[in-house]
């Protein structure tokens, strides 16, 4: 399959929001502290609030208004905008309750280390 | 105005704003709390029997939310598959509701009590909406609600081994809905539609053109819910939550809530991605053979507990394989058969599992070498268990040899005879795990010290849900024609005849 650079080079936000999904995915899998984790997680959810945003933007267009009979040029789509601000609140609430649970798994076993929960449990 | 054409948002809303009053409620008295809470869930079943009602009567209809029509506002739809998820939801909700109520006080704290009972309901009307939503950024939204207050449910026992099943759950949950997000995105970008309907049509003309986008979605699509659902090598969380949630919560979660992620993906895969990119590609061979291993390691790895909580959790893992498996078989009857497996399952496990808090809350025993000889104890309990752990294996006259009838014909007519053979070693394996506990309830030598053992008088409450449940299993066994004539429909709308 032929991929032509310039596809790549105008399109270089959705490469970036790969990297950011593949780089949170690596940490929040991988990693074995639990805090370390929700920040990976916070990183693969704002990568897919960046796919999704830069989904709405028009080169040179406006916000999406109006004025008068005037109705010139393009308009970016405020649809996106209005979905990931609601994305954005769920996935505040989402690291809110995986923190309170750290902070009783911290209280119940001293450390924050998978690994070592998983020997003390043992 | 006429109210009855609000009913779809109506079903919905009434849990939402119960949950909001509850806390209220319960500042002046947890009593009136649990009354509200079985109230509202009451009426969204009896809501629901009227939708299933109107169905009949007209066929599928849409509702505008706001009275904003579809390209540009919310939209829920009331077809016979959603039809038939809000009855099961709010049905098997209330039923373990009524058990709740007296159940709670011995688990949890009377703090905990208050907060258990909004929560429940948030999850119930979440999973109602769920049902019905035909828009898919909605999907999400209240896919999050009920992963949120899922968790909640789990966790709110506060133990090390809850609050330990509960952060897994949440980290690996949270994975599958950036993944679903993800997918949602891919879709929007290529169609700039969120509703389902809009989507499916626009998808039909582009598909050529998008198919690696497409391709990429329902793999996105296939993990984020797979995830959710238990799929087999995506199950990891699942033992260890629905083992160490309170009863009640573990028979919702097991019962309904990994269904609903089932039937959103039916949902996305069979009426919004065309057909032709199904069948182009080999996802569901794919999703076909992780059904039949999750079918036979989910109930290997249940015969080595020692748990009865967690033996029950991984047989759930082993049951949801059952509705993937028929629905993957590409074939009508499969799909009818993995359809009504969701009704089964959930009489079956909400029964089997309550079966089980039920002895835990009179004796305190959850290890499986000390139930011997609780049949004489326990004697309306262990028979109620009986049932299930026979309903499992597939006895006839019992549900659970309708679903594996019609899985076996679906796998007959789809032309792959191998996959009858997994579902006869799957009852096999079900009687090697449920058929010891059974019979050493009621044959087994008793430990020492066992005339000694305190036992707690159980509530009318709870046998009476247990009853209700045990008449269902009997009931959708003898009579299947029931349900089977819903989802003849819901098959013929989704799959095609």
């Amino acid at each position: 399959m032929k991929v032509e650079l310039s596809a790549i080079v105008n399109n270089y936000h959705y490469l970036f929001a790969l990297t950011l999904f593949l780089i949170g995915s690596y940490t929040m899998l991988t990693h074995p502290n639990l805090i370390k984790k929700i920040i990976g997680l916070n990183i693969m959810e704002t990568s897919v609030f960046l796919l999704f945003v830069s989904t709405g933007y028009v080169e040179g267009g406006g916000a999406p208004i109006i004025h008068g009979e005037a109705a010139v040029g393009a308009y970016v789509n405020p649809v996106p905008h209005a979905l990931i601000l609601t994305g954005i609140v769920i996935a505040i609430s989402i690291t809110a309750l995986a923190l309170s649970l750290i902070i009783k798994i911290y209280e119940y076993y001293g450390t924050l280390d998978t690994d070592e929960i998983s020997r003390l449990r043992r | 105005m006429d109210i009855t054409v609000h009913f779809p948002i109506i079903i919905v809303l009434i849990g939402i704003f119960a949950s909001f009053i509850i806390p209220a409620a319960n500042l002046y008295k947890i009593k009136i709390g649990e009354i509200i809470s079985l109230a509202s869930i009451a009426l969204m079943f009896v809501l629901g029997i009227y939708l299933r009602i109107q169905l009949a009567i007209d066929g599928p209809f849409t509702y505008h939310i706001g009275g904003w029509p579809a390209p540009w506002g919310i939209e829920f739809k009331v077809d016979y598959l959603g039809a038939y998820m809000v009855l099961i939801i709010t049905g098997i909700g209330f039923l373990t509701l009524f058990y709740a109520t007296k159940d709670l006080a011995h688990d949890l704290t009377e703090n905990a009590q208050g907060i258990y009972y909004p929560l429940y309901i948030l999850l119930i009307a979440a999973m109602a909406g769920m049902a019905i939503t035909n828009d898919i950024f909605n999907l999400f939204v209240l896919l999050e609600v009920s992963l949120l207050s899922s968790v909640a449910i789990i966790c709110i026992k506060e133990n090390e081994a809850t609050i330990e099943a509960s952060l897994k759950y949440l980290i690996l949950n949270a994975l599958g809905s950036a993944a679903v997000l993800l997918g949602i995105a891919l879709l929007y970008m290529i169609t700039g539609h969120l509703n389902m309907t809009f989507i499916a049509v626009e998808l039909q003309e582009v598909y050529p053109q998008y198919m690696n986008v497409i391709i990429a979605a329902m793999a996105l699509f296939l993990v984020g819910f797979g995830v959710k659902a238990a799929l087999f090598p995506m199950h990891v969380w699942l033992p260890d939550a629905h083992g160490s949630a309170p009863s009640p919560s573990s028979a919702v979660l097991s019962g309904l809530v990994i269904k609903i992620y089932t039937v959103s993906l039916i949902r996305i895969y069979f009426q919004v991605i065309p057909r032709a990119v199904i069948t182009a590609i080999p996802i569901m061979e794919i999703v076909l053979w992780l059904a039949a291993i999750g079918i036979i390691l989910g109930s290997m790895f249940a015969i080595v507990q020692d748990d009865i909580k967690k033996l029950l959790a991984y047989s759930s893992v082993a049951q949801i394989g059952y509705v993937f498996l028929g629905i993957s078989l590409m074939s009508f009857t499969g799909f009818q058969g993995g359809l009504i497996h969701i009704l089964n399952h959930a009489f079956i496990k909400a029964m089997l599992f309550l079966s089980a808090g039920v002895i835990i809350y009179s004796t305190g025993l959850r290890k499986i070498n000390d139930l011997k000889g609780i049949g004489f104890k326990l004697p309306f309990t262990m028979t109620c268990f009986t049932l299930g752990g026979i309903a499992m294996i597939g006895i006839p006259g019992t549900n659970g040899f309708i679903s594996k009838w019609y899985l076996a014909l679906g796998a007959l007519e789809a032309g792959r005879p191998i996959f009858v053979l997994v579902l006869l070693v799957s009852s096999m394996l079900n009687g090697v795990y449920y058929l010891p506990i059974i019979v050493n309830s009621f044959f087994g030598e008793t430990p020492e010290g066992f005339d000694k053992l305190k036992i707690d008088p159980v509530p009318w409450q709870m046998k009476f849900t247990l009853l209700v449940l045990a008449f269902g299993v009997v009931f959708f066994g003898i009579f299947p024609s029931l349900p089977l004539g819903i989802l003849e429909s819901a098959t013929e709308y989704i799959y095609g005849s």
